[in-house]
């Protein structure tokens, strides 16, 4: 007797399913691995001399004190490394950059020297006795300065270069020009329109300060003249690559493992000196060696985020019709061009600067400057400059709204590229897949009753005993995430295809090995499902397993959103390979062609008839043990997937903030947010998503922030002062959805991680600067804490 | 980071005697909390060290400092020190420091200080620079006050001295006018004790915070008030 449809189909726990994470277990019982967790005999503990000033000539450094401390190995400078040519290495973003400090340091806590000992305490005491003698230079920390052609030269070693890799470079100070969009078009259309309106805002460095801190353990064994490497890294298949091409070790001998990973966030998809200093260190001195950066270490010196300078400009009609964008950015990237993007995008995908409206014409340029700040521009929970173009282009909306005078739920639905107009060529050259922006407002509109918060607005404006300011804030966004396809997509020339290897065991259980690696995103529940719902074998039978360079295929990793559009798609592919012989096996047992034959949920059966089918737990065992003749047998696939396409996220949010008049004290009221990632695979791992993601959105516009005096000594790195938002401080979440599948994607399926992260920011932002519209405010910067907001109410004449 | 200072402070003694511990630098230092002179280089230069406590950054910085400029005329010295210390603090700072006469014959020390520190402390110091050297400046102040007054009064003792020699010596014209020369105008009043003048030793920290809280407290009173 066979069991109802809905009875097998919910026994495979597939795709649809709010499937609880499988990796919980272990981490609720704090039996994760992660790599402070790995612990080797005769292991080696490396710890980092920084820089104290943010601009010097490094004199002298002196080691004798620090090795004459009990424990204390070696300290290596990069005079040591000279010798090897590791003193400086590539960046993926075509520069180089310093891995020790060589006789001029750049930004402050930049690597200068490394110590190596017997334990960590004996490496700490080493680092406090190395004595350093700088010269110190003048420090540049404005990118504005940094291009006055009497600014200090920083990056010595670029002196006369005028080819950067990304272009000419005008001034020493200089990285690249980077531009998008049909410039000539887009003057013409501001010249000509009847109304424009400018405005500049900065988007502040950010840290996405994961719990976890960077660091590794290298192992080099000199017998068999192997090295495996445990590291904290969002693509470690493109560490091995880059290892072994430093190191000159083959790619065959080098392992790359990246463990259970505490959060990642863009944060840990560079390749970091301490990293390089690790594996020369055990390279050097035949033993294990851990590092492991503290917090401070890793807001100080790691890869940030954003530090955009922008100018957005807008011409339209009278009646709000957007007929062009244009935009301007000075990109500060600290002391070397270590962006996380695709080589070619330096400024990674910003030309989605359109957003969901349809701009017939656009151009944006943004020139990248160095600074003596820590290198970076990561992408911070977003897709490489995703989260930028989208608060430029959201902000810009509402700025116009206000000149004109028009609801800015009304000018938004004016300028949405319409439902029939997918695919859709946007001004600065992307297709977007698919969308469907009205239904997505009008359900967001409705949710929280906008016309009735916009009739409080007007009362509470009305009153002037009113203590508070209310601000409504709209975005309505779209995302381009999953990088990517690889004849626009590479880094360092390595496409950005993922990957996915199956192999079906013969008792019908199976393992599943991804290019991708899980930083918290809850992979070995979601693959799962997606391999359940595709060969109808329960998730629960099915293993997924990453980064380990030696087991599994080659990737690029998880970041940019890319893991569900990629790797979610080259599983699909690679389990659609193993359903096609798995066909030719069941027709070859039922003796049956396999034309007769139909997919039923977890089984091939004979068309009609339910009772002559065979599972596939039946099929997995025939394939090793009775194969059709002529048939190999196993039934495993390896699918390395190429995205035809970019997928486009969408949705609509909507922030309602309460502000003291008095304080600046801000309470958000309520957030609503609507997110459409097309094919949803585990309802529950998305809503914990959008949860993480708009929680990070609320650091970043609330608190978050890494300032610098006037000297480069940055200001607050520690989490006494950078804002890490935990269940005390986070607003209340209200989460929403449309389906609007992605039509090139084997799955339908879009990604979700970071549209809440790069929408709910200008969100937040459109809100603070709505409760302030009546007052003819425009814009102002973000981070809102009650002091920057009681500076603005005092500049708007309400706070006294 | 930057901090500008600009105090003053009252001396108990009169200007000449005020000056003398201005101008001298090794003196000078003394008043500094945790600070001395090491070695004087030449008449201009010398290298001296001072250890500070702010936060949780400790420092002993070793530096130079060079004499800019010093003029009695208007009790006016100038000064820069530069200092590093080896936990990767490093800190300048350029005085101004001179001295005026106040109306009750003693005088106000006036300080004018441009200090830019770097490194550690102004990583995690920053937040609390400003209070800090106002408590280091406030002990420097006190020392400061206490030498000259010890000056002040030893001058004042020869001048008592001197004056009752004459006294004695025209006893039969009456002693109105040595009662007079016994309390010279310029006698800072009221004269304080000079007993016990040690030049402090490194702040510490316990104390730091215990004068920072307490001066807190002190600014949240006077609002109310």
């Amino acid at each position: 007797m066979n069991a109802p449809l809905n009875e097998r189909e919910k026994a495979l726990m597939g795709m649809g399913e709010s499937r609880l994470r499988k990796e919980d277990a272990r981490f609720i019982q704090g039996k994760g691995n992660y790599v402070d967790d790995i612990k080797l005999p005769g292991m080696l503990h490396m710890d980092i001399v920084r820089a104290s000033v943010a601009h010097a000539r490094i004199k002298r450094i002196n080691k004798e004190a620090a090795l004459k401390i009990p424990g204390v190995i070696a300290v290596l400078t990069a005079e040591d490394l000279k010798p090897l040519k590791l003193h400086w290495m590539p960046t993926l973003a075509g520069d180089v950059q310093a891995v020790l400090a060589d006789e001029k340091v750049h930004f402050q806590m930049q690597e200068v020297a490394v110590v190596i000992a017997e334990d960590r305490y004996a490496a700490a005491d080493g680092v406090e006795a190395v004595e350093v003698e700088y010269e110190e230079l003048v420090a540049v920390v404005d990118p504005f300065e940094a291009l006055k052609p009497d600014a200090p030269v920083l990056r010595e070693d670029l002196l006369g270069k005028t080819e950067g890799a990304h272009g000419k470079r005008y001034h020493p100070n200089h990285i690249f020009t980077w531009d998008a969009g049909d410039k000539e078009a887009t003057d013409a259309a501001f010249a000509s329109a009847p109304v424009t309106v400018t405005q500049d805002m900065f988007y502040p460095r950010v840290h996405p300060c994961p719990l976890e801190t960077c660091g590794a353990v290298a192992s080099f064994d000199p017998v068999r003249g192997e090295l495996t490497t445990w590291l904290t890294s969002q693509a470690p298949h493109v560490v091995r690559t880059v290892v072994s091409m430093l190191s000159g070790i083959p790619e065959s001998k080098v392992r790359i493992i990246s463990p259970d990973i505490g959060g990642g966030f863009g944060n840990k998809v560079p390749i970091y000196p301490g990293y390089v200093c690790a594996i020369v260190a055990s390279i050097v001195l035949g033993r294990p060696v851990k590092w492991v950066e503290d917090r401070i270490e890793n807001l100080s010196s790691t890869g940030f985020a954003r530090d955009y300078h922008m100018t957005g400009e807008l011409a339209a009609t009278a009646d709000g019709k957007i007929l062009a964008l244009r935009t301007n950015v000075i990109a500060d990237h600290g002391a070397f061009d270590a962006c996380a993007d695709p080589s070619k995008f330096p400024a990674g995908m910003f030309h989605i600067c359109t957003g969901s409206y349809d701009i017939k014409a656009a151009y944006c340029k943004v020139d990248g400057v160095y600074t003596n700040k820590a290198p970076g521009g990561v992408a911070y929970r977003c897709s490489f400059r995703v989260t930028e173009a989208v608060y430029l282009v959201e902000r810009m909306i509402d700025v116009l709204a206000q000149k004109l005078n028009i609801d800015k739920a009304v000018i938004r639905s004016r300028n949405f590229i319409q439902e029939e107009q997918f695919p859709y060529r946007s001004a600065t050259g992307f297709d977007y897949d698919s969308g469907n922006y009205q239904p997505a407002l009008d359900k967001a509109l409705a949710a929280v009753d906008y016309a009735g918060l916009r009739a409080e607005q007007a009362a509470k404006r009305a009153d002037p005993d009113c203590p508070t300011l209310m601000g409504i804030g709209l975005v309505t966004f779209t995302e381009v995430v999953g990088a990517g396809p690889s004849k626009i997509c590479d880094i360092l020339g390595v496409g950005m295809f993922d990957s996915c290897e199956i192999r079906v065991h013969p008792t019908g259980s199976a393992i599943a090995r991804m290019g991708t690696i899980s930083q918290g995103q809850g992979h070995q529940t979601t693959y799962a499902q997606i391999i359940a719902t595709e060969l109808g074998l329960s998730s629960e039978l099915i293993q997924v397993e990453e980064g380990d360079t030696h087991t599994a295929p080659y990737g690029l990793g998880t970041y940019g959103s890319r893991s569900t559009p990629v790797a979610g798609a080259a599983i699909a592919m690679a389990a659609r390979k193993i359903h096609a012989k798995a066909k030719k096996i069941a027709a070859h047992l039922l003796e049956v062609s396999e034309a007769d034959l139909e997919w039923e949920i977890d089984r091939f059966k004979l068309r009609g008839n339910d009772d002559k089918f065979k599972t596939m737990k039946d099929i997995a065992w025939a394939a090793y043990n009775q194969p059709p003749p002529g048939l190999e047998p196993g039934l495993e696939a390896v699918h390395y997937y190429d995205p035809p396409n970019f997928t486009f996220p969408f949705g609509a949010y909507v922030c309602v903030v309460d502000i003291d008049k008095g304080t600046g004290e801000t309470k958000i009221r309520r957030f609503y947010a609507l997110d459409d990632c097309g094919t949803r695979i585990n309802p529950m791992i998305i809503e914990g998503q959008i949860h993480g993601g708009l929680t990070e959105g609320f650091a970043v516009a609330m608190g978050q922030l890494l300032s610098f005096d006037k000297q480069g000594n940055i200001q607050g790195n520690s989490l006494m002062d950078y804002f890490l938002p935990t269940a005390v401080e986070t607003p209340h979440w209200e989460t929403d959805f449309t389906v609007t599948p992605s039509p090139h994607h084997p799955l339908g399926a879009k990604g979700v991680a970071e549209s809440p992260h790069v929408a709910s920011i200008p969100t937040f932002s459109n809100a603070m600067v709505d409760a302030f519209a009546h007052l003819g405010v425009t814009h102002f910067d973000m981070p809102y804490s009650a002091f920057r907001v009681w500076k603005q109410l005092k500049a708007s004449g309400i706070a006294h | 980071m930057e901090v500008n200072i600009d105090k003053q402070y009252p001396v108990a003694a009169g200007l000449d005697c005020a000056w003398q511990v201005l101008s001298d630098v090794t003196a000078l230092a003394t008043c500094m909390p945790g600070a001395q002179i090491t070695e004087q280089v030449d008449a201009t230069h010398y290298k001296g060290s001072v250890k500070v406590k702010v936060g949780p950054a400790v420092a002993a910085f070793a530096g130079d400092i060079e004499l800019l400029a010093i003029d009695p005329a208007t009790r006016t010295l100038t000064l820069l020190g530069k200092g590093a210390d080896k936990s990767g603090s490093s800190a300048s700072m350029r005085l101004e420091a001179s001295l005026v006469a106040a109306e009750d014959g003693s005088s106000t020390l006036v300080g004018k200080a441009a200090v830019i520190i770097n490194g550690k402390f102004a990583q995690f110091g920053g937040r609390m620079m400003a209070s800090v050297s106002d408590v280091i400046l406030a002990q420097f102040a006190v020392t400061f006050s206490q030498k000259a007054q010890a000056l002040q009064e030893a001058a004042d003792a020869e001048r008592v001295a001197a004056a009752t020699a004459t006294a004695t010596a025209t006893a039969a014209e009456g002693s109105t006018a040595s009662a007079a020369a016994s309390t010279p105008a310029s006698t800072p009043s009221p004269a304080k004790p000079a007993a016990a003048i040690s030049a402090p030793k490194e702040l510490n920290a316990l104390a730091l915070v215990w004068m920072m809280l307490r001066n807190f407290l002190a600014g949240l009173f006077g609002r109310k008030a």
